[in-house]
């Protein structure tokens, strides 16, 4: 009996692996971009502000007001979608969260308080605006911005703990010797929670400037423009950063997860001297990654500085390691060529400014940027498949297989379908709501919100 | 006492915030609901702007419950996980479509129509939400959820939160949040001293102070048929909460009656806590009867400690800044509007 029970419940968790992952996949997805112009948008609306105090001139008031209304539809759903996935922790991943809640935990006790002191101050913040002498007002946005910062940083050491797990002991199967903080800042936090910090930022900076510059295509004025420069001034300066770090998190996945590095870069031979592959397609049956252009060497320096350094290939890892490796390859080159086009416009600009002291204002350039707002979001997404589908098909790199962690309950198929039911009829509403607050008109004079 | 009391108590307090807070929030929209076709716009407005700045940080007493019981006692998480994995899910819906439905009502342009059908999607979620956290809760005090020593479920999903029990209690759970947001609402009318509105949610504090009197009576005699370990955790150390919430409640009555609202609200708020403070007293130290135990549940000593180090810093910058935001929304002070 109990050997049918348990034959029948192995049974249930395997058809659950897919729903559960897809429905972790979607809620993620989607909570991340809300969750990027959360932490991105009172930056925003700090500096309208501040120019606003500055000058007095209130059509800067009136951008920062409207900022914060878009913050605070974002902010209302992002909460909400990230209580999903705080419950989803539990209700998708039991044994996952039994297991290793006590060594994962620390940080989301963190982001708790970071979470709340940044809902205590959007109430003040959204609610304050004629009840507070200005300057305070302004005050009671930076907590919002500062706590919005911290939140991502507290999540996603836990997502790279995930994929570098520290802090513990295992003796006999059983996890002993817990530090939390040897866990929560393990070798992949620094690169993981940076590069994720100013995606954020870069994020919320082209995706506004993308809005704005629709509407500068469309008329020019005073309002658009300021707002679409102090978005571009967020967004431009990270594009090298960005970089830099995108670099350091490679270096990282070199050292921690070298398969994914190898899913990465569609390495299937071990080789010394290892070529960076720019495009292609990984062929998991002939083991090659076709119709890539290979730059010898590039890939050993990239991931140690060495250009004869040995780079493992993924015939070298068990099979049952090994992830996906055309999505892993496939997201990443769009990933990192996304990030190339935002490198090159960010010289455009550079050039620009150098020659006339001035941003370009050309069509082309408002047309390029009006592409980068979505660009940012898909290299966003690209960026989260890497390194999600990268650790598959490990929940905790090693030590813990997604099919061990999954769930047993029933019907997960029809969650996920719920789910996306759900979530699509909130997604519109969210962007039917944006376009009614975008389209209500500016007076240059008033400070109508 | 160990860190792992300690955190049981922190948890517990943040629990009675939650219901509190959280509870009279949910209860506005439960007001909202149940009297849809009879309100006034001027009454709507008042319920909206009690809410609107405090409702994001009310929530977020929810998730540190969550996080507290996932960090510090795991086990427990993940066997409620299991167990309550259909009215948690049901749940999250609501808290997903209040607060949707709240931020879309607040900042949308659009027609009386658009206004109209978000007020129901928040109105209709926020009396979803607390039946089945309040389901969600009476399954656990029943102690007829099925969860071996190890934390695993063995029963279908449907039983348990299903128990008359449950249901009663998913219901009592909507009329606290009720009773809460009546009052709460008729003292921030007096503030504002209008006084017909004042007078309209005096009437409502007064009805549903009555008719919630009489189910925790019931719930008492339900309590000693249905859940008899938690009858005699009542009876062996809880018996002077359940004393306390009825002499809170009859006085919170007796303040609305005279108008003392502000006492009212204290003594409501009392009302509730001693409630959920009896249940937890009573079950110690089951996190989740009838086999998860504090002891058999807890992270190990260290992170408990740990995490109290973290509350206890965290406390220093939260509270100061709750207190802000309730003293410059919810104070004496003449309001604006």
């Amino acid at each position: 009996m109990v050997a049918v029970t348990m034959e029948l419940s192995l049974a249930v968790a395997a058809d659950n692996l897919r729903p559960a992952r897809l429905q972790m996949a979607f809620t993620l997805g989607f909570h991340i971009i809300l969750a990027c112009l959360g932490v991105g948008l009172p930056l925003l609306m700090l500096a309208a502000e501040w120019r606003y105090l500055k000058t007095g001139d209130l059509l800067w008031k009136t951008l920062a007001r409207r900022w914060s209304k878009a913050f605070a539809v974002m902010f209302a759903i992002g909460a909400v979608t990230g209580t999903v996935l705080s419950f989803e922790l539990g209700l998708l991943w039991p044994e996952f969260m039994g297991r290793w809640g006590a060594v994962i935990g620390l940080p989301f006790t963190m982001e708790g308080f970071a979470f709340f002191v940044e809902a205590i101050f959007a109430g003040i913040y959204l609610y304050g605006w004629d009840r507070l002498p200005k300057r305070v007002h302004w005050l009671t946005g930076w907590p919002v911005a500062i706590s919005g910062f911290f939140s991502a940083f507290f999540v996603v050491t836990a997502n790279s703990w995930m994929n570098a797990p520290a802090g513990f002991r295992l003796v006999e199967d059983k996890i002993i010797d817990v530090d939390p903080f040897a866990a929560m800042f393990n070798v992949a936090t620094g690169a993981q929670v940076t590069h994720m910090i100013v995606a954020a930022y870069l994020v919320t900076g082209f995706s506004v400037a993308s809005f704005y510059a629709v509407q500068l295509l469309k008329r020019v004025s005073a309002y658009d423009r300021r707002a679409f420069t102090l978005s571009l001034l967020l967004a431009l300066p990270l594009v090298p950063v960005q970089m830099i770090v995108g670099d350091w998190s490679a270096k990282v996945v070199a050292k921690s997860q070298p398969v994914k590095l190898a899913a990465m870069e569609g390495i299937f031979d071990t080789t010394t001297r290892a070529p960076l592959h720019i495009g292609g397609i990984p062929n998991e049956k002939t083991k090659t990654t076709d119709f890539a252009i290979a730059i010898p060497g590039a890939l050993s320096w990239m991931a140690y500085g060495d250009i004869d350094a040995e780079v493992t290939g993924l015939n070298d890892f068990p099979a049952e390691d090994i992830p996906p490796v055309a999505v892993v390859h496939i997201a990443f080159q769009i990933m990192v060529s996304i990030g190339g086009f935002m490198m090159l416009v960010a010289l455009w600009c550079l050039v620009v400014f150098i020659k006339k002291r001035r941003w370009p204002e050309s069509k082309a350039f408002l047309g390029t940027v009006v592409l980068l707002g979505p660009l940012s979001v898909i290299a966003l997404e690209a960026g989260w498949v890497v390194t999600e589908v990268g650790r598959q098909p490990w929940i905790v790199q090693g030590y813990m297989r997604v099919s061990e962690a999954v769930t047993q309950a029933p019907g997960v198929w029809n969650v996920f379908y719920l789910t996306l039911a759900i979530y699509s009829v909130i997604g519109v509403a969210t962007v039917s709501i944006l376009r009614q607050l975008a389209k209500v008109p500016v007076v240059e004079t008033s400070d109508g919100a | 006492m160990g860190p792992d009391d300690l955190l049981l108590l922190v948890m517990l307090v943040a629990l009675t915030l939650y219901a509190l807070l959280g509870g009279a929030d949910f209860g506005a929209g439960v007001w909202e609901f149940t009297t849809a076709l009879q309100s006034t716009d001027k009454q709507r407005q008042h319920i909206y702007k009690a809410i609107g700045p405090v409702w994001e940080a009310n929530h977020v007493w929810l998730i540190f419950v969550l996080v507290i019981l996932m960090n510090g006692f795991p086990v427990a998480f993940a066997a409620l996980s299991r167990a309550l994995w259909l009215p948690l899910l049901l749940a999250l819906c609501g808290i997903v479509f209040r607060g949707a439905g709240y931020a879309f009502r607040s900042y949308s342009r659009g027609t009386g129509r658009e206004l109209a059908m978000w007020e129901s999607v928040f109105a209709i979620a926020s009396t979803a939400t607390p039946l089945f956290l309040g389901a969600s809760v009476g399954a656990v005090a029943s102690g007829q959820l099925a969860i071996a020593a190890d934390g695993q479920y063995e029963a279908s999903h449907l039983t348990g939160w299903m128990s008359s029990f449950a249901v009663f209690t998913g219901f009592y759970a909507v009329g606290m949040c009720a009773y809460l947001a009546a009052v709460y609402l008729a003292r921030e009318a007096a503030v504002a001293k209008e006084d017909d509105l004042t007078q309209l949610w005096r009437q409502r504090s007064l009805s549903t102070g009555l008719w919630m009197g009489l189910l925790s009576i019931g719930g008492l005699a339900m309590v000693s048929i249905e859940a008899p370990t938690l009858a005699a955790g009542f009876a062996h150390r809880g018996w002077p909460l359940v004393v306390v919430s009825l002499a809170c409640g009859i006085g919170s009555l007796i303040e609305v009656w005279r108008n003392n609202f502000l006492r009212a609200v204290i003594a409501s708020s009392g009302a509730v806590a001693a409630v959920l403070w009896g249940w937890a007293v009573s079950q110690y130290p089951l996190i989740v009867p009838p086999t998860i135990t504090s002891g058999v549940s807890k992270a190990p000593d260290n992170i408990l400690w740990t995490m109290l180090v973290v509350i206890t810093v965290g406390a220093v910058f939260l509270l100061p800044s709750l207190s802000y935001l309730f003293v410059l929304f919810k104070s004496n002070r003449q309001r604006p509007y």
